[in-house]
């Protein structure tokens, strides 16, 4: 304990001193013994809204803990720009890429040309079918179960359910898989409606689907709407439909704003599941940096999601990701992919 | 000559008795689908769409076109939450900003048109790419919300202030208590307003008059390039309005390109051509278009329909529209738009 709150302030005075971690790069093996010479890029498939937001922030952090030079590349959805900006960063002359989404058929080969001229990389939420390359996922079938357990545990084991879903989307198909196992298992929840869109704004969208959905079926009193978005949009038709005493809402995914909706009066938003996207962006740069010092991190790097529920949020007086990171551990930092020699940054 | 009165007819009435049909057809499928307050949920369904569509439908009567209501409307949506969460004003501050906002918009999108020469499709598409930027500039591309961390510590502290959020949340008692929200009234005020004003005042006249031969129009002294502005500006107006109803609806601002409120509102004022078969964008057609879009949207999601095929029947309803409008109408001899 007394040892990582040193870490941190020799860490914190070498950020002060614009050295990055110097202090440590001692013990530190090669190549981040030297970390200033250390060049990472970013290679990005989806940028825009708060997750990809966050994601880059934890990247950003743990990069300068390290004290190596980071260089974002982002494609904007676009796949074959994707590939071409890992030639880029391998023409750069970078020393390792962490690829965030993409498409396995784009970017399937631009891996391969990556760990071909002897860069290190690890890929985040996008399977490029290669032995050398680890995957760091945070657990989209586990967010879906253990939101769906919580249900359960509220509501016992049958009830009746709306179900926003829209197939077609990879981490909503994995917690897609969760949802059928648990409906497999438990008999007595039945699906009255499934319904679900992505047209832009989503929640506004999805709040006309629930209405209808909610005059059609008067029988709902649980929704399972696995991504925050959809919720929210849920949560809208709830309230204007005066029901929020008669649903509760289990999600998926938190931000600051979904603090504050869960945390209304009356609220039916009860709980949801999330984990941390400015970890996994710090998680992702650590098992690069380990795979760069020769260390092995297996082939899947998994970030365990964290349960929050409204009962929390409202007996700690939590009221954005701050509150939130300082008032469960957990959330703030996974123990995963983590060395002596690795600065964990935060305060 | 039968023959000939059956195609007027159709052409006439065509559409409205195809929505008649729709409304018929999902109360007897649909469980719940005929209630007043169903029939609530789909005015405030299109209330936010129909307000930009009846915005479009204003550049679309001098023959131009507006592509960046979308981004307005989002714009409008992350103004408001910006000056009321982070600047911390008031409810009133923030719609004026927004308003001002959309006019200022529509007036340099007709400036751009009228004195840069650059094409409306060019000009207000250039336009829509510059506000899905700048409104996330401020904030670093992050939807805003009160407690959300600013730099340095700080924690933004205002609220969506309750006068603001009663724009999109109140309901106004109609025979049932709670029934009529907001937006609807909004909606029906401002498509009432529009409509009056392009078909009873001299200056509607005069833009339709624009949009059918702007030289003709111009020789006989109408002011084409101040009227052609003063259509962007409503509809920059229009969508600004339509974003603070969002706002207000979500109440907090969230990152958003606004291409489906785009698509939706030109897909509204578009099929509002075949209408009463006027084959030309009219205030009232491009109501019943946007109504005609909700109930279907309605209906089948009551039906537990998937989306992708809300998508198809949202495309086919547009093209059927077109047909009428175009193929029918230049049979008619009357001739359509073009």
């Amino acid at each position: 304990m007394l040892r990582r709150e040193l870490m941190k302030l020799a860490c914190a005075t070498g950020l002060a001193f614009g050295t990055g971690g110097l202090a440590l790069a001692q013990d530190a093996p090669a190549p981040f013994d030297n970390p200033q010479d250390v060049t990472i890029a970013l290679v990005r498939y989806l940028s825009t809204g708060d997750f990809f937001q966050a994601y880059l922030s934890g990247v950003e952090e743990q990069a300068k803990a390290l004290g190596v030079e980071l260089r974002v590349l982002d494609s904007r959805q676009d796949a074959a720009l994707q590939a071409d900006m890992v030639d880029q960063a391998i023409a750069l002359g970078v020393d390792g890429i962490i690829i965030q989404h993409g498409l396995t058929e784009s970017m399937k080969a631009a891996a391969q040309r990556a760990v071909d001229a002897d860069i290190d990389v690890v890929a985040f939420d996008v399977d490029v079918e290669n032995d050398s390359i680890p995957q760091i996922e945070q657990s989209d079938y586990l967010l879906g179960k253990l939101a769906l357990e919580q249900a359960i545990k509220d509501n016992g084991d049958s009830f009746t359910a709306g179900y926003v879903y829209v197939p077609g989307i990879a981490p909503l198909d994995r917690r897609d898989v969760a949802w059928e196992e648990v409906k497999k298992a438990n008999p007595g929840i039945t699906e009255a409606a499934t319904f679900g869109t992505l047209d832009n704004p989503i929640a506004n969208s999805v709040a006309n689907q629930a209405r209808s959905v909610m005059q059609a079926n008067p029988n709902i009193n649980v929704v399972f709407a696995p991504y925050d978005e959809f919720a929210k949009g849920v949560k809208i038709a709830v309230d204007e439909a005066g029901l929020n005493q008669d649903i509760d809402i289990y999600s998926a995914d938190v931000s600051t704003a979904d603090i504050s909706a869960m945390r209304e009066p009356d609220s039916a938003w009860v709980a949801t599941v999330a984990t941390n996207p400015a970890v996994v962006g710090r998680v992702s740069v650590r098992a690069l940096a380990l795979l760069m010092a020769g260390e092995n991190v297996g082939e899947q790097v998994v970030v365990p999601p964290t349960l929050i529920t409204q009962d929390f949020l409202n007996e700690n007086d939590i009221k954005n990701m701050d509150d939130l990171s300082a008032k469960m551990p957990q959330f703030a930092n996974a123990d995963v992919a983590t060395a002596e020699w690795i600065p964990v940054p935060g305060k | 000559m039968s023959g000939e009165r059956l195609l007027n007819f159709a052409i006439r009435y065509g559409f409205l008795i195809l929505l008649i049909g729709m409304v018929l057809f999902f109360s007897f499928a649909a469980n719940g689908f005929a209630s007043p307050r169903s029939a609530v949920f789909v005015l405030q369904s299109v209330a936010i769409t129909g307000i930009l569509a009846l915005g479009v439908t204003c550049t679309l009567v001098v023959d131009g076109f507006d592509l960046s209501i979308g981004a307005v409307a989002t714009s409008a949506l992350m103004l408001s939450a910006y000056s009321m969460v982070i600047l911390e004003q008031s409810a009133f501050t923030a719609i004026v900003l927004c308003l001002l906002m959309g006019a200022f918009v529509g007036l340099v999108n007709g400036i751009l048109i009228v004195k840069f020469r650059v094409p409306d499709l060019l000009a207000t598409l250039g336009m829509m790419f510059l506000l899905i930027g700048l409104q996330r500039i401020p904030t670093q591309g992050n939807s805003i919300a009160t407690g959300m961390s600013l730099s340095a510590d700080s924690v933004a502290e205002g609220v969506f202030s309750p006068a603001f959020l009663w724009l999109g949340r109140h309901r106004f008692d109609l025979v049932i208590e709670r029934l009529v929200p907001v937006p609807v009234v909004i909606f029906l005020v401002i498509a009432l307003a529009i409509w009056a004003f392009l078909s009873l005042t001299r200056h509607g006249r005069l833009m339709y008059a624009i949009g059918s031969n702007e030289r003709a129009a111009a020789l006989v002294g109408t002011p084409v390039s101040r009227y052609k502005i003063a259509a962007y500006m409503i509809s920059g107006v229009t969508a600004s309005i339509g974003g603070i109803l969002l706002a207000a609806r979500l109440g907090r601002g969230d990152i958003a390109s606004g291409t489906n409120l785009l698509l939706d509102s030109v897909a509204a004022a578009l099929i509002g051509f075949a209408v009463l078969g006027a084959a030309r964008p009219n205030a009232f057609g491009t109501v019943v278009g946007a109504l005609f879009v909700g109930i279907l949207l309605q209906g089948m999601t009551m039906m537990n329909a998937p989306y992708y095929t809300q998508d198809f029947v949202k495309g086919a309803v547009l093209v059927v529209a077109l047909v009428f409008t175009f193929y029918l109408s230049s049979r008619r001899g009357a001739g359509g738009k073009v």
